[in-house]
C-alpha cells in the first residue's frame, strides 16, 4: 500500500508540473501490484487484467488531461474519436490480459499444439517489438 | 516536418518490458498480464503513417482600421487520412482572435478544407501574421508531425482617429494656394481692404459704392488662401503604459488625426519622431503622404536611449520656415523640453500638446508615492510655466476628453493672447 500511496503522490504531482514523473508513477504503481501479489505467494490473481487496463487508462487519461491545457479548440467529434479509441482500447488490452492469465491457468506439457502456440507467441511479441522500434 | 513520439511511448515499451521480464523472472503470469494492454497501444502507435498535408494562409486584405476586424482563412487539402491536424495562426498581443487563435480538425483522404478565424484588430501597428505552426497527431495522440508553414502575411492596422471640428490655424502662411486664409492681399473670397485703382485692376473688383463716395475708383482687396507647413513634432523618447493603456499610442492617434485633417484642406504636412529612434518626413501634401505618415507612425515605438539629441540633427527642410510645429509629447523627458524651447528660439510656431499620462499613475496618497506624485505634478507644471514664459500655448489631453477641447484651448488663447 505505501507504494501505491506513493505512485498515487507522485501521480498527481506530475500533473501539476507538466506531465513529468508520469512514468514513474505507473512503474511505481504496477511495481506496487507485483509485489504485493508475489508476497501473497498462492495462484493466479484474476484482477491482474482489471489492474493492467486501469494502469493503462491512468496514463492515457493523465496524458488526455495534459493535452486539453494546450487550448486548442477542436472539432466535437474529435473527442468523441478519442474516447471511443481509448475505449477500444482498454477494451483490447483487457481482453488481451485476460487471454494471457487464461493460457497461465492450462497446465504445462499438455500438448505439442499448446507448446508450439507459445513459442509462435513468445516470437509473435519480439517481432512486434522490432516492428514498432523501426517505425 | 518533424516527427515526435510522446513520452508514453518510451514508458509503455519500458513497462511492458518489465512486465515481461519480470513474469519470467518470477514465474508470475500477473506481470505479462500488466505488459499486455501495453503492448496492444505500441502496436496502435505503430500503425500511424507520416501525413501529406497542404497548408496555405491568406488574409482577406492587408489594411484595417482599430476596432475592425480581419479574416485570416487558413486551407487544408490532406492526400491521407489524418486523426487529428492542428494549426495554430500565432498573433501579437495587439490582434486576437476569439476562442485563441489555434484550431483542430480531422481531414480524411482527398478532403479540402477550410479553416477561419476571425481577428480582432484591438490595436494599431504594423505586423506579420505566419508562418502557420501545424501538428498532425494520430488518435491517441502517441505520435505527432510538428512544422510551419507559410509565407508571413503583411497586416497594417491602422490607428483610429479623433473626430475634430476645427484645426489649429497658424501663424503665417506659404506661397501655394490652400484653404488658409492669409494676411497677404490679393484675389481672394475674405474681404480684405479697399484701396485706390490702379492701371491693371480688374472692373469685378471696383466697390461702387465707395468709387460713388469718393468720386474716384476704389477696389476691394481680399486675403489670399494659401496653404500652410505643418510639422508634426512627436516625442517617442518615453511613454507610460498601464494595462494595455500608453501616452504613446494616444500621440499616435493624435498626430494621425492632425495630419488627417490637415492634408484635407491641402496644407503640407510633416512629421519628426524625435526619441530614441529618429525619424522624419519632409512636408508634402495629397493622399500619399497620409499614408507615408501613418505608415511612418505604425513603426513608431518608444526606444530607450540616453543620447543627447537636439533639432540639429534634422535636415533643413523638415522643419521648413514659418511651419506651425504642433509637439505631441507626454513631457516626460528633458531632451524633448530643450529640443521644442530651441525650435521656439529659432522663430517657429509651436504648440505644445500634452498627452496627460497623470491619469494612467494614481498612487496612493497616504504613503511616500503619494509625495513623490505630487512633487512629479510640481515638476510638470514648472515645465509648462518655461514654456508659457516664451510664448508658447501648452494644452492638456486628457484620457477620455476628445482631442477637440485641448484644440479649442489653442484657439481660445492664440485669440486672447498676441505672438510676439
Amino acid at each position: 500500500m505505501p507504494g501505491a500511496a506513493l505512485g498515487g503522490i507522485v501521480l498527481v504531482a506530475s500533473l501539476l508540473v507538466g506531465g513529468f514523473g508520469l512514468g514513474a508513477a505507473l512503474f511505481l504503481a504496477g511495481g506496487t501490484y507485483v509485489a504485493a501479489v508475489v508476497s501473497a505467494g498462492h495462484g493466479v490473481d484474476a484482477s491482474a487484467p482489471l489492474v493492467a487496463v486501469l494502469l493503462l487508462l491512468s496514463g492515457e487519461l493523465s496524458a488526455w488531461s495534459l493535452d486539453e491545457r494546450w487550448r486548442i479548440r477542436p472539432e466535437q467529434p474529435l473527442s468523441w474519436r478519442r474516447g471511443a479509441a481509448l475505449a477500444a482500447l482498454a477494451l483490447g488490452g483487457l481482453g488481451l490480459a485476460a487471454l494471457v492469465v487464461a493460457l497461465a491457468a492450462v497446465p504445462a506439457g499438455h500438448g505439442l499444439a499448446l507448446t508450439a502456440a507459445g513459442a509462435a507467441a513468445a516470437v509473435g511479441a519480439a517481432g512486434t517489438g522490432i516492428w514498432v522500434a523501426r517505425r | 516536418m518533424t516527427g515526435f513520439t510522446s513520452w508514453r511511448l518510451p514508458a509503455y515499451a519500458s513497462l511492458a518490458a518489465a512486465g515481461v521480464v519480470a513474469g519470467l523472472a518470477l514465474g508470475r503470469v500477473e506481470p505479462v498480464a500488466l505488459a499486455a494492454p501495453f503492448l496492444l497501444a505500441l502496436v496502435a502507435a505503430a500503425a500511424g503513417h507520416d501525413p501529406e498535408v497542404s497548408v496555405r494562409l491568406r488574409l482577406d486584405r492587408d489594411r484595417a482600421l482599430e476596432g475592425d476586424e480581419v479574416t485570416a482563412t487558413i486551407d487544408l487539402f490532406s492526400a491521407a487520412d489524418v486523426d487529428r491536424f492542428e494549426v495554430v495562426l500565432p498573433l501579437p498581443p495587439e490582434l486576437s482572435v476569439d476562442g485563441g487563435p489555434a484550431r483542430a480538425v480531422r481531414l480524411q483522404a482527398g478532403e479540402a478544407r477550410t479553416i477561419e478565424l476571425t481577428l480582432s484588430c484591438d490595436r494599431w501597428g504594423a505586423f506579420a501574421l505566419g508562418p502557420l505552426l501545424f501538428r498532425a497527431r494520430d488518435l491517441l495522440g502517441l505520435r505527432s508531425w510538428e512544422g510551419d508553414v507559410g509565407k508571413a502575411q503583411p497586416l497594417r492596422v491602422y490607428p483610429s482617429e479623433e473626430t475634430i471640428r476645427s484645426l489649429v490655424a497658424p501663424l503665417d502662411t506659404q506661397v501655394f494656394a490652400g484653404n488658409q486664409v492669409s494676411r497677404a492681399r490679393g484675389e481672394g473670397i475674405e474681404f480684405a481692404d479697399l484701396r485706390e485703382w490702379q492701371p491693371g485692376d480688374r472692373l469685378r473688383r471696383v466697390n461702387w459704392r465707395a468709387t460713388a463716395l469718393r468720386g474716384a475708383l476704389w477696389v476691394n482687396e481680399q486675403h489670399l488662401e494659401r496653404n500652410t507647413d505643418v510639422v508634426l513634432f512627436l516625442d517617442t523618447f518615453a511613454e507610460v503604459r498601464v494595462e494595455g493603456r500608453s501616452t504613446n499610442d494616444r500621440a499616435v492617434r493624435a498626430a494621425a488625426t492632425l495630419a488627417h485633417g490637415y492634408l484635407q484642406r491641402r496644407d503640407r504636412v510633416g512629421l519628426v519622431g524625435f526619441g530614441g529612434f529618429l525619424s522624419w518626413l519632409v512636408p508634402a501634401s495629397g493622399t500619399r503622404q497620409l499614408y507615408a505618415i501613418v505608415d511612418t507612425l505604425l513603426t513608431s515605438s518608444v526606444v530607450h536611449s540616453y543620447a543627447l539629441r537636439d533639432v540639429d540633427v534634422l535636415p533643413p527642410r523638415t522643419l521648413p520656415p514659418k511651419a506651425l510645429v504642433l509637439a505631441i509629447t507626454p513631457l516626460l523627458d528633458s531632451r524633448t523640453a530643450t529640443a521644442l524651447l530651441d525650435l521656439r528660439a529659432r522663430g517657429y510656431d509651436l504648440i505644445v500638446v500634452e498627452v496627460s499620462p497623470l491619469e494612467l499613475l494614481v498612487p496612493d496618497a497616504a504613503s511616500a508615492a503619494g509625495l513623490a506624485h505630487r512633487l512629479w505634478r510640481l515638476q510638470r507644471d514648472a515645465l509648462r510655466w518655461r514654456y508659457e514664459q516664451v510664448g508658447v500655448p501648452v494644452v492638456t489631453w486628457r484620457e477620455g476628453v476628445p482631442l477637440a477641447v485641448p484644440l479649442e484651448e489653442v484657439n481660445q488663447f492664440r485669440h486672447l493672447a498676441r505672438p510676439a
